[in-house]
């Protein structure tokens, strides 16, 4: 780590140095040196951790989101009410001989994976909440719950399901989660939404100041950049200098970006793990997903460099 | 190879600092440009090494419509003119020989021809020693000839320059001509703007006169068509 900053370090002042420097990268124009440099270095940097951070937001968001798909398509859960139409209590002897008896229509399906029966003492336990302590007796009856899992895949038809249960159980209901997972859908499409907004603040931000830098750089060299131009240099030479000017500091921005937003992303796994904020249980981000969370910082630096170009190519309109 | 037809410039929206200027360079030719100070030579010039566009007027230059020309050509149509400015220019923030280098570099030549031509350049203006010198530490003679050497590295068909001699004494002055006179000689076309008459009549050559933004051209004075004729320098 502190050799890759050692020769971090080494090529930033090799940047600085290169004014003078007879070597291969030479810059007809005094670009290097001045804080502009280093404050567009540190804003890209600073784009590339909030782009990071976004795009592990979204990853996170599409692994919950398909997570609860999976885990609640093939299921159904089936409530026999515990009153009648009229909103009398039924008692609880028949509303267990209903439950049974619906049981009995799923066990003869032949694309059930699995059935349950919710126990009494468990619906019980999650009806508490609402109806206080004392009020959950015994001699309350409570409605009857069988959750069902269907095999893979198998498209069972839910209203003819229905039917055939309301044949012994005229008050029964089929949730299918279906309401619930729209909800969520629209929950994390919203984030998701947030999440893309980010990523265009963050291009937007790039482009003004990159353009915002650039135009600056231009007019300190006001003299020079037109002594290019009466030498005959065409507008695409003069782009191309500030293009490689602002595509090194981008990336040199970019992999500051990329290590401060791997330690903040480590940081916040930890926290969040030790917090218990676990929407996502054990969730880990892939090999491909970490590539392209390392490799954010190109499009951005690329971004900023066909800035420059755009920047240059419009401000040398104004010479004849 | 130059034509200039009734070509005005006027700078924003203020009066015409040059007006209905009509002339002709044949290629080959030597000109002094003069005229007093605040006439227009130096805007004249500007319009020449095409570093502005006449508000009216035709240019032709190499046998072509500067008003018909795009971007690129105009750029490549500069590469093909040498100016050394009054105030020189120098980049200050790269080497003599980077300085000189530069338009062979926006000209893409090679690295390796760079480098023999402008070292040896430097070497036949007295400054073989100064290569890697920036031009901030240098002498203001020393600054001037890496800017002429900066305007001839590209061997230009145009040659032009600003008051060259202005703050020289007679004597480098007089060498600097024939300097200038050695590369007409080789077949450049040269405009020397300058309102030194010591100058003038040394060298018998036409002169462009400028008077309150207009143009007249005169025959090279006796004086110096007679030293010129018994080839005195
Ligand atoms: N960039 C400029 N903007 C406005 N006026 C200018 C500019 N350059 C020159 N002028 C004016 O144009 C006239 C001619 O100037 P110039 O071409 O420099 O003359 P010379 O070189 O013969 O001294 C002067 O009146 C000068 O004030
Ligand atoms: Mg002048």
């Amino acid at each position: 780590m502190f050799a890759l900053l050692a020769k971090f370090r080494n090529t930033l002042s090799r940047e600085r140095a290169l004014g003078v420097a007879k070597g291969k990268r030479r810059y007809d124009l005094p670009l290097t040196g001045g804080s502009s440099n280093s404050f567009l270095r540190l804003l890209i940097g600073l784009m590339s951790i909030l782009g990071m951070l976004a795009l592990a937001a979204s990853f996170a968001l599409s692994a919950m989101t398909t997570r609860w798909e999976q885990g609640l398509a093939d299921k159904i859960t089936i409530e026999i009410p515990a009153s009648d139409s009229a909103g009398e209590m039924i008692a609880a002897s028949s509303v267990r001989s209903m439950t049974d008896d619906a049981a009995k229509i799923i066990g003869a399906r032949g694309d059930v994976l699995e059935a349950e029966i919710m126990e009494e003492s468990h619906v019980r336990e999650l009806l508490s909440p609402w109806l206080g302590e004392d009020m959950v007796m015994d001699s309350i009856p409570i409605p009857g719950i069988i959750s069902v899992t269907f095999e893979k895949g198998t498209k069972p038809d839910i209203k003819a399901l229905e039917a055939e249960i309301k044949e012994v159980a005229p008050r029964a209901r089929i949730d299918t989660h279906e309401s619930w997972l729209s909800e969520v859908a629209r929950f994390t499409g919203a984030l998701q939404f947030a999440a893309i907004l980010l990523g265009l603040i963050i291009s937007v931000t790039t482009l003004v100041a990159v353009a915002g830098g650039v135009r600056s750089k231009l007019s300190e060299n006001k003299e020079e950049l037109e002594l290019l131009h009466l030498m005959g240099a065409s507008d695409s030479y003069i782009a191309k200098q500030l293009q490689r000017h602002t595509l090194i500091l981008s990336l040199q921005g970019g992999i500051i970006g990329v290590i401060g937003g791997a330690v903040l992303l480590f940081i916040i796994g930890m926290v969040a793990g030790n917090m218990g904020v676990n929407l996502v249980p054990d969730f880990k981000l892939g090999a491909d997903q970490k590539i392209m969370l390392i490799l954010l910082p190109l499009p951005i630096a690329a971004l900023a460099m066909f800035t420059a170009r755009f920047t240059v190519m419009r401000v040398l309109t104004k010479m004849p | 190879m130059i034509r200039y037809e009734h070509v005005g410039l006027r700078y924003g929206i203020g009066p015409e600092v040059l007006e209905d200027i009509n002339f002709q360079l044949d290629p080959g030719s030597f000109h002094f440009l003069s005229g007093p100070s605040g006439a227009g030579k130096t805007s004249l010039l500007s319009l020449m090494y095409l570093g502005r566009m006449p508000t009216r007027g035709l240019i032709q230059m190499f046998g072509q419509n500067i008003g018909e020309l795009g971007r690129d050509q105009l750029a490549a149509m500069r590469q093909r003119v040498g100016v050394v400015f009054q105030d020189f220019r120098l980049l200050n923030h790269m080497s003599a020989f980077d300085n000189v280098a530069l338009p062979l570099r926006i000209q893409g030549r090679p690295e390796k021809e760079i480098q023999n031509n402008v070292a040896e350049l430097l070497d036949w203006v007295g400054l073989g020693d100064q290569k890697y010198a920036l031009p901030n530490t240098m002498s203001g003679g020393q600054q001037q000839r890496v800017a002429i050497a900066r305007a001839v590295i590209t061997r230009p068909r145009l040659l032009l320059a600003d008051e060259p001699t202005g703050n020289l004494d007679d004597e480098i002055g007089f060498r600097l001509m024939a300097l200038f006179d050695q590369l007409n000689k080789m077949g450049t076309t040269v405009v020397i703007a300058t309102h030194n008459q010591a100058i003038i009549d040394k060298f018998g050559h036409k002169r462009m006169i400028l008077e309150k933004g207009r143009l007249h051209i005169e025959e090279p004075t006796k004086h110096g068509l007679r030293k010129r004729l018994e080839g005195v320098y």
